[in-house]
């Protein structure tokens, strides 16, 4: 991969330098061995800071939004899930195409960071990594390690629809094969399995532990409403009270209003610090538009129309 | 100082007896997150934890608390406050987390402000800490006089050596509990295990992976609250969430307002806040003062590295590592600080 990182410098570097962009928006590496961290880099000599590996789970492309009003272009890296905000973002307009350099990397998955230190000597120094097909080398300064994608890689990516970038204007390293894997919704239909009275009590024991840190929403790259209804104090919809009921209303109605937008990148269930399996909710309803109105993915190609924002003569009407 | 010996075969004893005496919160384990609870006995508790996800200062400052209950009648209001706290003990809690109960007292327990009903739990409760066992590598409580095996704040601390805790007594309620429950307490070969547990903090202590050095940070902050470092990255990647401070174990900021249960019935509830949202300091004219990710971000540093000495001469921060394990985009608070010992060496 580290052709890969060099060639996404030399790019960057390329943009900055040809003022082609006043801001790139990237990987660096983080404070721990297997974690980046975003870095936004405004000049040519900044570029060493970029990397690339299987570290790189976050979605950047809701920091687009920070930046729609600033007077520069912005370019920004992303995986194959990513690139699908990006598109959502265009089609939303809460961006517009000709301020962002998309800068493309197909994905060949990212790994679980507190799996990989668990494994890894703690004062250990990154030096590399290379994709081996099943598993990841990981170099480092205390030796090399190779994980397994099946047992350390996030489980978004074990399902990942598309590793490649679906809207690019740089790529960057080699185009992927694109998997279709049968078990995408596994577990959604492990918990359609369960009566109502069970699943109810699967995700009361989920929310009763949701601090309403609001990770899972400002992580969101579809979550874009200047004013979030859960932080509306006149009138204040929903209490700041964190207890079952004001918890359960907060994850249900967030789900709802990102159906149809919802770009199945899985940073919400990366990011709560409580482990609620955010991304299940979400991909219910993925499987259900999927079922119901034959929706793909959103993002997953420029111009598609939200399945809950277009009718249909034929859509179903079950319930009318 | 006192000490006194437990056979871990016992520990299930005394906790199940704890529990029918008292509250008992201990660590439990729920899904794959480990957190503070009631617990009915030994068999819910979960002690082979390295750090909780929540720390337990929601034993003394609950995320949600009712502060009193009202009824308007035509006449009268009338207001109800809740009982005082029960007889409390929390077991399992770890060196960092217990100092961080430290840190909150001077806020809650002021001459000019004390806080009833943060006091009522503190004063009913009895703190039994344990001793780490290992260090991560998220951790850096020694950056702040703490240590794996650092009893103070605690009323017992419990110390895993082999087959048995060893435990010290460090205040006069811990000494009661002990006496009470003297069958499970024996003070024979006490002696022998402080030098075990001696010998455990002094290999734990040189596990450290994070070097944190405050030199200087305090100084650099004291005159610059426009320092230019503010301006980098930091804010530019934190995504606005409240995850650093509500896992924090010295975070106490809340709010408070009626939740109304019927026209003239209501509870004011207190309940944990977050100096990252927007709304935090938002003002009723429309004005906020912290208008920007880059005040709020600031306001958090300079609240763990300045205010917080400032105010009651302790630092604000404890080392437990939570918010940068915690952080979606790897905010560290151990890079903030080394950077801004780099800009005091520089300045």
């Amino acid at each position: 991969m580290m052709d890969v990182m060099q060639q996404l410098r030399e790019q960057a570097k390329k943009l900055l330098e040809e003022k082609k962009v006043d801001l790139v928006i990237g990987f660096g590496q983080g404070t721990e061995l297997a974690r980046t961290t975003p870095v936004f880099i405004d000049s040519p000599e900044g570029v060493s800071a970029l990397t690339w590996g299987p570290f790189c789970a976050n979605n950047l492309a809701k920091y687009l939004v920070d930046y729609k009003n600033a007077e520069g272009n912005v370019a920004i890296v992303v995986k194959g899930c990513d690139s699908r905000s990006v598109i959502r973002l265009l089609d939303d307009n809460q961006i517009s195409r000709d301020k962002v350099v998309i800068i493309g990397v197909p994905c060949a998955g990212q790994l679980e960071w507190q799996k990989v230190a668990a494994e890894i000597k703690p004062d250990a120094v990154l030096k590399e990594t290379a994709d081996n097909g099943d598993s990841f080398l990981v170099k480092t300064s205390a030796g090399d390690y190779t994980f397994n994608k099946k047992d350390y890689m996030l489980h978004r990516c074990l399902v990942c629809e598309n590793p490649n970038p679906v809207i690019s204007d740089i790529t960057i390293g080699k185009e992927l094969p694109v998997k279709n894997y049968e078990e995408r919704f596994a577990e959604v239909q492990e918990l359609e399995k369960l009566g109502t009275d069970d699943k109810s009590a699967y995700w009361d024991k989920q929310f009763s532990r949701c601090l309403r840190c609001y990770a899972c929403r400002n992580v969101c790259s579809v979550c874009t409403c200047q004013i979030c209804v859960f932080d509306q104090m006149k009138p204040m919809w929903v209490s700041k009270r964190t207890n079952l009921s004001e918890n359960t209303v907060f994850h249900i109605t967030r789900a709802f209003h990102v159906a149809g937008r919802c770009v199945d990148c899985g940073e919400c269930d990366r990011v709560c610090p409580m482990d609620i399996p955010l991304r299940k909710l979400n991909q219910k309803i993925h499987k259900d538009l999927g079922d119901l109105f034959d929706s793909p993915t959103p993002g997953s190609k420029p111009g598609l129309l939200s399945a809950l924002g277009e009718f249909c003569p034929g859509d179903p009407e079950e319930f009318m | 100082m006192e000490a006194r010996i437990v056979n871990k075969g016992q520990l299930p004893e005394l906790l199940d007896k704890l529990a029918k005496d008292c509250d008992l919160i201990a660590p439990v384990k729920e899904e794959t997150t480990t957190l503070f609870r009631k617990i009915s006995g030994a068999k819910d508790a979960f002690l082979e934890y390295n750090n909780s996800d929540i720390s337990p200062k929601g034993c003394f400052l609950p995320q949600n608390e009712k502060t009193f209950s009202y009824t308007y009648t035509g006449d009268s209001l009338e207001i109800v406050k809740p009982e005082g706290a029960k007889k409390t003990v929390l077991f399992g809690t770890r060196p960092c987390d217990i100092k961080a109960i430290t840190t909150l007292d001077p806020v809650f327990e002021g001459v000019k402000f004390g806080d009833e009903y943060y006091s009522s739990k503190r004063e009913n409760t009895v703190i039994i800490g344990l001793s780490c066992s290992k260090v991560l590598s998220t951790c850096f409580c020694y950056a702040f006089g703490g240590g794996p095996c650092d009893g103070t704040g605690s009323d017992l601390l419990f110390t895993e050596i082999g087959d048995k805790y060893y435990v010290e007594i460090n205040t006069d309620k811990g000494k009661a509990l002990v006496d009470t429950y003297s069958q499970i307490f024996s003070s024979q070969g006490a002696d022998q295990l402080a030098k075990g547990k001696e010998e455990l903090a002094q290999k734990l202590s040189g596990e450290f992976i994070r070097k944190v050095d405050l030199t200087g940070v305090k100084e650099v902050l004291d005159g610059n609250f426009e320092l230019p470092y503010w301006d980098g990255d930091n804010y530019k990647k934190c995504i606005g969430c409240g995850t650093c401070t509500y896992v924090c174990p010295t975070c106490h900021c809340f709010d408070i307002f009626d939740y109304t249960t019927g026209d003239f019935t209501g509870d004011r509830i207190r309940c944990w806040d977050s100096c990252m949202y927007p709304e935090y300091t938002l003002m009723a004219g429309g004005h906020n003062p912290r208008p920007t990710r880059k005040e709020r971000v600031r306001n958090r540093f300079m609240h763990k590295l300045k205010y917080h000495l400032d105010r009651y001469d302790m630092v604000g921060c404890v080392g437990c590592g939570r918010c940068v394990k915690k952080c979606p985009v790897n905010i560290d608070i151990t890079k903030i600080i080394n950077d801004l010992k780099e800009v005091a060496q520089n300045a």
